[in-house]
């Protein structure tokens, strides 16, 4: 014991002055625009019982970080926003009306392998729209995703669009078995072509039907290719499934931000999890998706009330590394003026103290110094820590430089 | 700008000859030198040499945008990578290696077996997913097949080229694991946000790759 002093664990970082106060404005300035929306902020625990993350499983269960209470029951750190929040709609908001508009802005505890941009400790900000189905409410989290980049200063931002009941319906449309149903979705999910090829040709699909299977990874979403797409579907849900791909399209074209978008129908995600859209977020400079988001109709019906949901989650933490990277984070600046006064002087305490509070008024920032630095040494100090201005207050009344 | 990592030795020789046939100038890579960062700016490519367990991670961390690795790496690895393409050359089998007395079933019989490996997740996931059973793996660096003849583990996990080294030493494969070939593998997000400039290399590849293999095939 007492080696690790100096460190801090693994995945977990201390945030320096100019990256936070960069950080804290983001987190403003999307406070303010889910507000704008009509999305009320919670705060759900830093703890809570691992169980509502166990049914049906969410996740891996060692990626929780997980510690017992005084009565030995498995709590765990935050992990995400959308479990408890969806625990909080159905419990402590089960009789509100829908549907809910609620937002969070939190830190997230994950045992990842971290790295690269990629922390054990990070902050989302999102969204949940609950009680409502359809495309319109699809495009509306969409639209706030994009939103809520655009605010952060993501500028080169990439939305990709897939449908999670698109591949199920295909599956049935050619009669797979669960297993090359399984081996099928995972190659596909890594574009893997060989693989696609190899398996439908052992589940005994025609060369047409392994084709457009193969066309689900080929796909950046020009119309004609979902078209060309469209002919190819029969089952009744994967037809659903791209309607609803479609409609969400167009309400994104007139929210004017298509040009953020690409349709991507080799994105699954986890199923028991999602039940319809689900889409990523990209931007250069860092390898992971800065926002993860979809439709999750199941989920909150676990913790006793029924309903429709759909949100998205931004990695600000992510989004600021990418910044970062591209250069687009103003260096940190100085404070705007700092005071002394000789202590000796009678009186020059009080001006020093006005003139502060009236710079302050105006909205300049300004350390007092209460060091009592000589006049040369507030210089010196006010050239290495980069202050614009200096007062020196020897005599009674303000003396303004 | 694309950023290949290519997997340092015989594999990168591969790949680079593929990719000029495919109509990338590689001059750049071809560079006699012990740079680790092999630049073009003409043709917009940077090639970084890599260690091959680590191209995975510079690919899934998005340092690289895409990189030629062989498939014994990304299983022992588990990034999260596109896969896309399998470019038919480095073939191998991943193999269960040990004594010949072994083969025919007799390994199943042996209980909490020793299994020495480089391999221990591609291992653990082969005996208990596959197999169902628990095993002690004991982590090596190298000369694998010495630990069965030394009686350190029982069998081996191991890739098997022409199996020459195990028969000079009274081994043999017992059981496949996995076809082992070199693959492209491409980050997440750069297939999305650099679509432009990778999908076509990739069309361009796998061109290439169906050339090869119906050479392969008239002889």
């Amino acid at each position: 014991m007492g080696n690790n002093k100096y460190y801090t664990p693994d995945g977990f970082n201390d945030t320096l002055p100019g990256i936070c106060s960069f950080k804290k404005d983001a987190e403003s300035k999307l406070r303010r625009l889910f507000s704008l929306h009509g999305y009320s902020e919670i705060e759900t625990p830093g703890i809570e019982y691992c169980d509502i993350y166990m049914k049906p499983s969410f996740l891996k269960e060692e990626e929780l970080y997980k510690m017992v209470d005084q009565k030995g029951r498995l709590i765990c750190a935050r992990y995400d926003g959308t479990i408890p929040t969806a625990r909080f709609a159905a419990t402590l908001y089960k009789d509100e009306p829908l549907p809910l508009r609620l937002c969070y802005i939190e830190n997230m505890y994950r045992f990842n392998q971290s790295g690269g941009g990629k922390q054990s400790e990070f902050t989302q900000a999102g969204v949940e729209l609950m009680g409502a189905s359809g495309s319109d409410s699809d495009a509306e989290v969409i639209a706030l995703a994009i939103s809520a980049a655009l605010e952060t200063g993501v500028e080169d931002l990439q939305i990709s669009i897939g449908q999670t009941k698109l591949f199920e319906g295909l599956a049935r449309q050619f009669g797979l078995d669960g297993e090359s149903t399984d081996k099928l979705k995972s190659a596909i999910a890594s574009k893997d072509s060989v693989m696609i090829e190899k398996t439908a040709s052992e589940a005994g699909l025609s060369t047409d039907d392994a084709r457009t299977l193969q066309m689900l990874t080929e796909f950046s979403g020009s119309d004609e290719m979902l078209d060309e797409f469209e002919k190819r579907v029969t089952d009744e849900q994967a037809i659903e499934a791209l309607k609803n791909i479609r409609e969400i399209l167009a309400a994104l074209d007139e929210y004017g931000y298509l040009k953020y978008v690409t349709v991507d129908l080799g994105l699954f995600g986890n199923e028991d999890y999602y039940t319809g859209v689900i889409f990523k977020g990209y931007t250069y400079e860092v390898g992971f998706p800065i926002i993860s988001g979809g439709r999750y109709d199941n989920t909150v019906g676990v913790f006793g009330r029924e309903m429709s949901c759909v949100g998205f989650s931004l990695s600000l933490s992510l989004a600021i590394t990418a910044l970062g990277r591209q250069g687009k984070i103003p260096d940190e600046k100085g404070p705007d003026a700092i005071i002394g006064y000789d202590i000796n002087i009678p009186g020059a305490r009080a001006a020093a103290l006005a003139l502060a509070m009236k710079l302050r008024g105006e909205g300049s920032t300004v350390i007092l110094d209460s060091s009592h630095l000589s006049e040369q040494e507030l210089d010196e100090y006010a050239g290495m820590r980069a202050i614009a201005a200096t007062f020196y207050i020897n005599e009674a009344k303000e003396d303004e430089e | 700008m694309l950023t290949i990592a290519l997997s340092k030795g015989r594999l990168a020789e591969q790949a680079i000859e593929l990719l000029e046939k495919a109509g990338y100038d590689c001059t750049a890579a071809k560079e006699k030198s012990r740079k680790l960062i092999l630049e073009d700016p003409n043709t917009g490519l940077r090639f970084i040499l890599a260690k091959p367990a680590d191209v995975p991670t510079y690919v899934e961390y998005g340092a690289a945008d895409l990189g030629v690795v062989g498939k014994d790496t990304l299983l022992e690895e588990g990034r999260q990578l596109y896969e896309v393409l399998d470019l038919g050359f480095g073939r191998c089998k991943m193999c269960v290696a040990g004594p010949k007395e072994l083969k025919d079933g007799k390994l199943d019989k042996i209980p909490n077996k020793r299994v020495g490996t480089k391999y221990p997740n591609i291992t653990r996931a082969y005996f208990e997913g596959v197999k169902k059973e628990s095993v002690e793996i004991i982590k090596l660096n190298g000369s694998v097949e010495l630990a069965p003849l030394i009686g350190l583990s029982e069998v081996i996990v191991d890739i098997v080229e022409s199996g020459r080294t195990l028969f000079e030493n009274g081994l043999d494969v017992i059981e496949t694991v996995a076809d082992i070939s070199a693959r492209v593998v491409v980050n997440r997000v750069s297939m999305n946000m650099k679509s432009d400039e990778i999908r076509p290399m990739i069309e361009k590849l796998r061109e290439q790759v169906a050339i090869m293999n119906d050479k392969k095939e008239e002889s």
